[in-house]
């Protein structure tokens, strides 16, 4: 016996001090960040900078110069006064450094910020990967998208059936004539891990540039991509980044005749079209096979309205349409001649679309008879932003050649630049190209000089300049920015390069900073209250007992934060809940302990008889209590995703450590006091 | 300071009328799920965007509602929590679309520019996710049953194992019929609940088990049923001290907790009084019916034991 408990307090002095040791950087933490804090405010107070610049120029290392720059200074203090907390203030950043791998780290749900789950849009891919794009690999691909998603089946594999059902092999789209079905889909595979591994790379460059500290940024499964910010506070903006597909390209403007061709023509078939009825064809009815996805989100303008039984002719002149979003500007004079120009204005010598017919438009120009008759060579983009004109805002549509002369991945860097001349002032984007860029780029300039060349981004015009002269020099510019944040974002994207194909947000969890903190301190103080509680219930219901389960009960609490100390476990909210729900259960070892005790002293046995038997008999029912209860804990740590898998955590190590005290720990306790004194009663 | 030692009551002898008890909860509780077509699924696992917003002033409901419309979405949930500043807005969105919470927010500054607002919480699941989330949340619990009759069966007898399932199936039915009666909706922490109510009531059954098994052994004389009984209220005090400190801090985060946990916390409250209610009233008593239909079967009156 006596031996035994030698050993048992062995053990148990050397987890107090592995828990100590364990804990002290994240009780230097909390030190550390304090004094930082106040260092923090010191310096907010005495300049004109704000404590998210202060940190920012902290991380850049540049904040003795931001401080000399921004001093305000309060009565009688110097730069100099300024500056020593700036000295203070940076120490303590690079203790903090050292500090706080070691420490329990908090979940984003506790310290704000954002969880985002990013899916590759598969048949996005694909279709670029494709020889020839045609209506059947695109329904082909976008139905397999489909059924693979609400049947949660590989996409591969439904694509593979959809295609040899239909009796098409795949060698039409993709590889070689020669390849069979399975050896192209391993090909497809491959270039599917590919394109995850790029895009994992695409986005760990610009979350690195836009400066977050610490993103965790990890690939899920074979084609998602989570990615993680903590403390962030424009979370929109830093989506913006990370989800823009940021493919460039170079596009010249079409040939004035060949425009002009296609707008008669479309003339010609709405025309056609109109005085036939056959309006459906014109793709005037919502219907969702012809509306292209881009088309959904805009608001809508039904043609019905216009072009339906009733009101054709009760517009009156360019008709400033009512109220109703369910309506088109409209030049009623040139209607019945020209249907497809009525709905288009004249902006500033450019086809401009007014804002409400734009939606029309697209539907017009994606319908299957408007597609039959335009060249193959061309195609319709609107610029990105609309420019205002009177009293109507409006989007530039311009026709463009569909082959790119040059793309975004001849970039060899991109900055933001303060415009001169004609954009003073207006934040520019300066693109340097490649040397195999600059060259291409000199060519097309100097064969198309007094034409315009676009700069489409994801399939919007950013910038149209015309070309004055051969630009020998591989820089060009995008102008037009609205705010230098806009130009600084944009210039991110382009330096980190674009994505293989466009990514989805499928899952995301942001929490503010404020409701972080406000759950650390609801968590903390039912932590406290709860424990509160129940150690003065044990006290009063097995008094001194009672509080030796109580001093195993504080020894729980303590192991548990060293073990999430010790392992790098994040804490979550859910954690926290985990944490409290084991103040409750973790006593319960010991209740089963106590209620044995008091049955074998009513028996008649002596106190440490009691003890031992009760002890004895109470280990096997804890043991096969807490075996079950962690079977299911275990489960769900295997099941959960983040949150949940916080919680599991949490109560798996507290089922555990609290075996290990309500057991072990209390028994050196209870053995250290009958071993001294012969006790007649135990206070039990 | 002791209560409820010595007790003596007849718990076998009163499982009729807790059966029907019983009986009739889950009953109200199918009812209501069948009534309010299945589980009120958040979004989670539906897909969908949430999205608490704290304005600096007060802000009228019906602002942010025609705000949301204007950005397009008619058919989202606004409702305030909290207080007059909090504003929940909630889109069930069925198909993949892009991005919802941004027109939203946008929308919202252009209507109120004057009440600026801090996004306190964000939460978008895609369908396909959501559907994800449902199957992972339907297999855990398989499984976590699945390894209870194992390990339960080997440690004990196979029929206790049926004992604890069933009392579980109780449990776990019964919160669900609550949660649907008051319109509560299931999440993913509510999923975690469920999990821990079924870690819990386990527990606490194990506890009678682990008696039963032993006094099996050492009251031979004494009839199976009267066994069980005994074995009930030796094990009771334990019982209810148990409940006790774990209703205690469930409570406390159930009030202090703060919303995020909130509903989490009362699916607790609701599971340990239902857990601690089940392995007394079921769990124990299946194991007398049991033993009763094989002891008919054998032509032999329920009779001692070896």
């Amino acid at each position: 016996m006596r031996k035994n408990n030698i050993f048992r307090t062995i053990i148990i002095a050397l987890a107090v001090a592995w828990a100590l040791v364990v804990l002290f950087p994240t009780f230097q933490l909390t030190n550390q960040e304090k004094k930082a804090e106040a260092y923090y405010s010191l310096i907010e107070k005495s300049t004109t900078l704000s404590k998210n610049d202060i940190k920012a120029a902290l991380s850049a290392g540049n904040l003795e110069l931001a401080v000399r720059d921004n001093f305000r200074g309060n009565d009688g203090e110097s730069v100099d006064d300024v500056l020593t907390t700036v000295n203070d203030l940076t120490e303590i950043d690079k203790k903090i450094e050292t500090t706080e791998p070691n420490s329990i780290k908090l979940g984003l749900d506790l310290q704000g910020g954002t969880y985002l789950v990013y899916e590759l849009n598969m048949p996005a891919l694909l279709e670029k990967l494709s020889k020839q794009n045609d209506e059947v690999i695109e329904t082909a691909l976008a139905n397999a998208d489909k059924t693979a998603k609400s049947e949660n089946r590989d996409f591969f594999d439904v694509l593979t059936e959809m295609l040899q059902e239909k009796g098409i092999a795949l060698n039409r789209y993709f590889g070689r004539r020669t390849d069979s079905d399975s050896e192209i889909i391993s090909k497809l595979k491959d270039e599917a891990h590919d394109a995850i591994e790029r895009t994992l790379e695409v986005l760990r460059n610009r979350i690195d540039q836009f400066g977050v500290s610490e993103p965790s940024i990890t690939k899920q499964g074979s084609d998602r991509v989570v990615v993680e910010l903590a403390g962030i506070q424009d979370v929109g903006r830093a989506k913006s980044i990370i989800g823009t597909t940021a493919l460039l390209e170079f596009q010249l403007e079409a040939e004035q005749d060949v425009v002009r061709g296609v707008f008669n023509e479309i003339n010609r078939v709405m025309k056609k079209d109109l005085s036939e009825g056959d309006i459906d064809s014109l793709a005037v009815t919502s219907d969702s096979s012809v509306a292209p996805a881009k088309v959904r989100k805009d608001k809508e303008v039904s043609l019905e309205e216009v072009f339906g039984e009733s009101s054709i002719l009760e517009e009156k002149g360019v008709a400033q349409a009512d109220t109703s979003d369910s309506t088109v500007l409209l030049d009623e004079d040139v209607f019945q001649d020209r249907p497809f120009d009525a709905l288009l204005a004249n902006v500033g010598g450019d086809i401009g679309v007014p804002t409400k017919n734009v939606a029309t438009v697209r539907r017009i120009l994606n319908s299957p008879d408007v597609q039959a008759v335009l060249p193959n060579d061309i195609e319709f983009l609107f610029f990105n932003r609309p420019v205002q004109n009177g009293e109507n805002s409006f989007y530039r549509m311009y026709v463009l050649k569909k082959e790119p002369e040059l793309r975004g991945d001849q970039i060899s860097n991109a900055d933001v630049q303060i415009g001169s001349q004609l954009q003073a002032g207006q934040s520019v984007v300066g693109m340097e190209l490649t040397n195999e860029g600059a060259k291409i780029f000199s060519k097309v300039t100097g064969a198309n000089v007094g034409k315009r060349l676009a700069i489409v981004l994801d399939g919007k015009i950013v910038s149209i300049p015309n070309i004055n002269e051969r630009i020998p020099s591989g820089r060009a510019q995008i102008s037009g920015m609205a705010n230098i944040d806009e130009a600084k974002d944009l210039a991110i994207v382009l330096r980190a390069g674009a994505l293989p194909a466009p990514i989805e947000v499928i899952e995301e969890r942001t929490v503010g900073p404020s409701l972080g903190q406000d759950s650390i301190r609801k968590g903390t103080s039912s932590a406290f209250f709860g424990l509160m509680i129940v150690i003065v219930f044990m006290g009063v219901y097995y008094r001194l007992s009672g509080l030796v389960a109580d001093i195993a009960l504080l020894l729980n609490l303590f192991i548990i934060m060293a073990v999430l100390a010790g392992f790098h476990a994040t804490l979550t909210l859910p954690g926290v809940a985990g944490i409290i729900l084991t103040i409750g259960m973790a006593v319960d070892a010991n209740v089963l302990i106590f209620e044995r005790i008091r049955e074998e002293l009513r028996s008649g046995k002596t106190v440490r008889a009691a003890i031992d038997s009760g002890y004895g008999r109470a280990f096997k029912t804890i043991l096969d209590a807490n075996v079950t209860t962690l079977l299911t804990a275990l489960v769900l740590y295997q099941f959960g995703t983040g949150p949940i898998k916080g919680f599991a955590l949490t109560l798996s190590i507290g089922i555990v450590v609290s075996m290990f005290t309500a057991i072990v720990v209390t028994r050196v306790i209870f053995d250290f006091f009958t071993s001294r004194m012969t006790l007649k009663k135990l206070s039990i | 300071m002791q209560f409820l030692t010595n007790t003596h009551i007849d718990f076998i002898g009163n499982r009729k009328a807790a059966l029907i008890f019983s009986g009739l909860l889950i009953l109200a509780g199918i009812a209501s799920l069948i009534l309010r077509g299945g589980p009120n699924y958040g979004i989670d696992f539906l897909g969908g965007t949430s999205m608490e917003l704290h304005f600096e002033k007060d802000v009228a409901i019906e602002d942010v509602r025609s705000a949301v419309r204007e950005a397009g979405f008619e058919s989202a949930e606004i409702k305030s929590f909290g207080g007059p500043r909090e504003i929940l807005i909630r889109v069930e969105e069925q198909e993949a679309q892009s991005e919802i919470s941004a027109p939203i927010q946008e929308s919202i500054s252009q209507r109120l520019p004057d009440n600026p607002y801090i996004v306190q919480l964000v939460e978008k699941v895609g369908p396909k996710i959501g559907a994800e989330l449902r199957t992972a949340a339907f297999f855990a619990i398989l499984i976590a049953l699945f390894f209870i009759l194992l390990y339960v069966s080997w440690r004990f007898e196979f029929i206790f194992a049926v004992g604890a399932i069933v009392a579980l199936f109780h449990d776990i039915i019964i919160t669900l019929g609550v949660f649907s009666f008051l319109g509560l909706e299931i999440t993913l922490a509510i999923i975690a609940a469920f999990l821990t109510i079924v870690g819990y009531s386990l527990n606490d059954t194990i506890v009678v088990f682990d008696r039963i098994r032993e006094n099996l052994k050492v009251l031979r004389r004494e009839k199976y049923d009267s066994i069980i009984n005994i074995s009930i209220n030796q094990s009771l005090s334990r019982t209810i001290m148990t409940s006790v400190t774990t209703l205690i801090v469930v409570m406390v985060l159930y009030f202090f907790g703060g919303e995020v946990i909130n509903s989490f916390a009362f699916a607790l409250i609701v599971g340990v009084l239902i857990g601690t209610y089940s392995s007394v009233f079921i769990a124990s008593p299946i194991l007398v019916e049991w033993e009763k239909r094989r002891e008919l079967k054998k032509g032999r009156p329920m009779a001692k034991r070896a």
